[in-house]
């Protein structure tokens, strides 16, 4: 292992050797430095995975710094240390006490990071797993609710399950393949096997991706668990999984075997996601729904199988970490001991807390898809490469669900502003919120008005 | 090898199978839940170390080591959740943990 070697794979050595530090000094140090620490690590980790050059060579077996990895690292890192700042103040309101939490998440950002760099099935299953691990805990962390801990215990069931799914998918693909690279998942010689392993893959990554029918922990867990952990957890996991299926697929075109499925796993996700979201009257649960649905419309641009498809996948995961942690950020930071959950306890919090709501609704309004946000050009991208991809009928399903989704982001926007408030007003944000919230409705505007950067640099990705 | 590796999925696919019956019948206690995704896990660690032996190589084997550090760590985790809940609860019976409709 030389230097070079060494410093390509820097941001996962930050981030592991990060979580150690912050467990090992944490009892020593004041609360507010081992979050300085742990957001230090993260945005290191970041800024390195920008800076350095890609290669196709492994670094250390089974791991190599790909562009898709020079993608990804630095959105995840990002996610993990808006998460950080947000949790600061959260936790402190919600007695939330200990080192372990900015432990965890960076524990978390760590297997994120390693994900995108797995060169072999046996690292990328790891990554995906200890992701998994660390959201089971920051679910279960609130100790003063009961629902946070029933919801880690149910996420723990569940993702165990798809665990199981996916390891048996990988053990088929490895018995008809005999080889454990990812070239491997890709080699239809054993027809029989090899299909009954991707169909085995399918339903443990519709588990983790919520997709329908594989969706029913996700409104439990997103509103037992606290704000931030559940904007991390609808983005960087989510985004995980994708890559995951994304590194399984190469560039290639889905097997024709995988056609049905996916298109099932999309039309269900987006209809059943978006008409349940109608139904609900507190916000997380809402956005629970709504995730469904944006993850059905990811699933559309990744059944088309095309190169625009693909990139319109990746440029959507930018996007939707984005809205979702500006969305979940604002909820933490509006919240007091506790959170505020029924839509009604958002009654004239845009005039008592003018910054925070006006995020929450730019937040909104991205996630419906109106320009000139980033939800837009998001949205716009799936259904161009869907449309261009063949699949006119699915794209036109998902464009009319958009379409009524819109009633329900903006419900929330008419309750900021329209209604009289009928709750005691949020005490002020502290600074970190206010920045974390300012970098991510910042990243909402900058990337729907010049999307251009980002889709330049993916062209290179999916070279 | 004496046993073709198809046998070794037949089996594989029937303990599989079982362990989900298992987590899916006895939905209302966690212990009994546990026991099957440890069941169902076991059934992937014999596909590995089967197609292992079909291939001559041992990265199947290797994974199949790795599932068993997985599993035990997940179990920790499910059983330290377990006693906390029950510390509040009294009680392992998934039934009682329902303050959330869903």
């Amino acid at each position: 292992m030389s230097v070079a070697d060494v410093l390509s794979v820097m941001p996962l050595i930050l981030t592991g050797v990060g979580a150690l530090l912050v467990l090992l000094l944490g009892p020593f140090l004041q609360r507010g430095l081992v979050y300085c620490l742990a957001v230090a690590a993260g945005t290191a980790a970041g800024v390195w995975g920008a800076l350095y050059p890609a290669s196709y060579t492994p670094a250390i077996p089974g791991i190599s710094f790909s562009p898709l990895a020079r993608y990804l690292v630095p959105i995840f890192c990002i996610a993990g240390v808006l998460t950080l700042l947000y949790s600061h103040g959260y936790n402190d309101r919600h007695r939330i006490e200990g080192e372990e939490y900015p432990a965890t998440v960076l524990f978390g950002l760590f297997a994120m990071c390693v994900l995108p760099c797995a060169t072999n099935l046996l690292t990328l299953f790891l990554a995906l797993e200890s992701i998994a691990f660390a959201f089971y805990i920051l679910v279960a962390i609130d100790l003063n609710r009961a629902e946070s801990g029933e919801a880690g215990l149910k996420y723990l069931l569940f993702g165990a399950v798809a665990a199981a799914f996916t390891a048996f998918g990988i053990s088929l693909i490895f018995a008809g393949s005999g080889s454990l690279e990812l070239s491997a998942a890709l080699d239809f010689r054993n027809r029989a096997i090899m299909s009954a392993g991707w169909g085995m893959i399918l339903i443990g990554i519709a588990f983790k991706l919520s997709l329908v029918p594989g969706h029913l922990w996700t409104p439990d867990v997103y509103q037992g668990a606290p704000a931030p952990v559940a904007g991390f957890l609808s983005t960087g996991s989510k985004v995980a999984a994708a890559a995951f299926l994304l590194l399984l697929l190469g560039v290639a075109a889905p097997a024709r075997e995988l056609h049905v499925p996916l298109f099932a796993l999309s039309l269900l996700s987006m209809v059943l996601g978006n008409l349940a979201a109608l139904r609900q009257n507190n916000i997380k649960r809402m956005l629970a729904y709504s995730s469904i649905a944006h993850m059905g419309y990811l699933t559309l641009a990744l059944l088309t199988g095309t190169r625009d498809g693909y990139a319109a996948v990746l440029l959507y995961g930018a996007i939707y970490t984005a809205m979702n942690l500006a969305a979940f950020g604002a909820i933490a930071a509006l919240s007091g001991d506790e959170e505020r959950a029924r839509m009604e306890e958002y009654s004239g919090v845009g005039y008592s807390a003018p910054f925070r709501a006006g995020v929450l609704a730019l937040a909104m309004i991205a996630l419906a898809g109106i320009p000139p946000t980033a939800g837009f050009m998001g949205k716009f991208f799936i259904f161009y490469s869907a449309v261009k991809g063949g699949e006119i009928a699915l794209a036109i399903i998902g464009i009319i669900s958009a379409a009524i989704s819109a009633y329900f982001y903006l419900r929330v926007v008419v309750h900021l502003y329209m209604r009289p408030a009928e709750t005691t007003p949020p005490q002020p944000a502290s600074p970190a919120e206010s920045a974390a919230l300012f970098l991510s409705a910042a990243a909402i505007v900058v990337i729907g008005v010049f999307p251009n950067a980002l889709l330049h640099y993916l062209g290179t990705v999916l070279r | 090898m004496s046993i073709p590796l198809e046998h070794v999925i037949i089996l594989a696919s029937l303990l599989f199978a079982m362990g989900l019956g298992c987590t899916v019948a006895w939905r209302s206690n966690v212990i009994m839940m546990l026991i099957g995704i440890e069941i169902m896990l076991n059934a992937v660690m014999l596909v590995f170390v089967g197609a292992s032996a079909r291939w001559g190589v041992a990265d199947g084997q290797l994974f199949a080591l790795l599932i068993m550090a997985l599993t035990s760590a997940e179990v920790s985790l499910a059983l330290a959740m377990v006693v906390y809940l029950h510390r509040r609860k009294k009680t392992v019976n998934t039934d009682v943990f329902d303050s959330m409709k869903g």
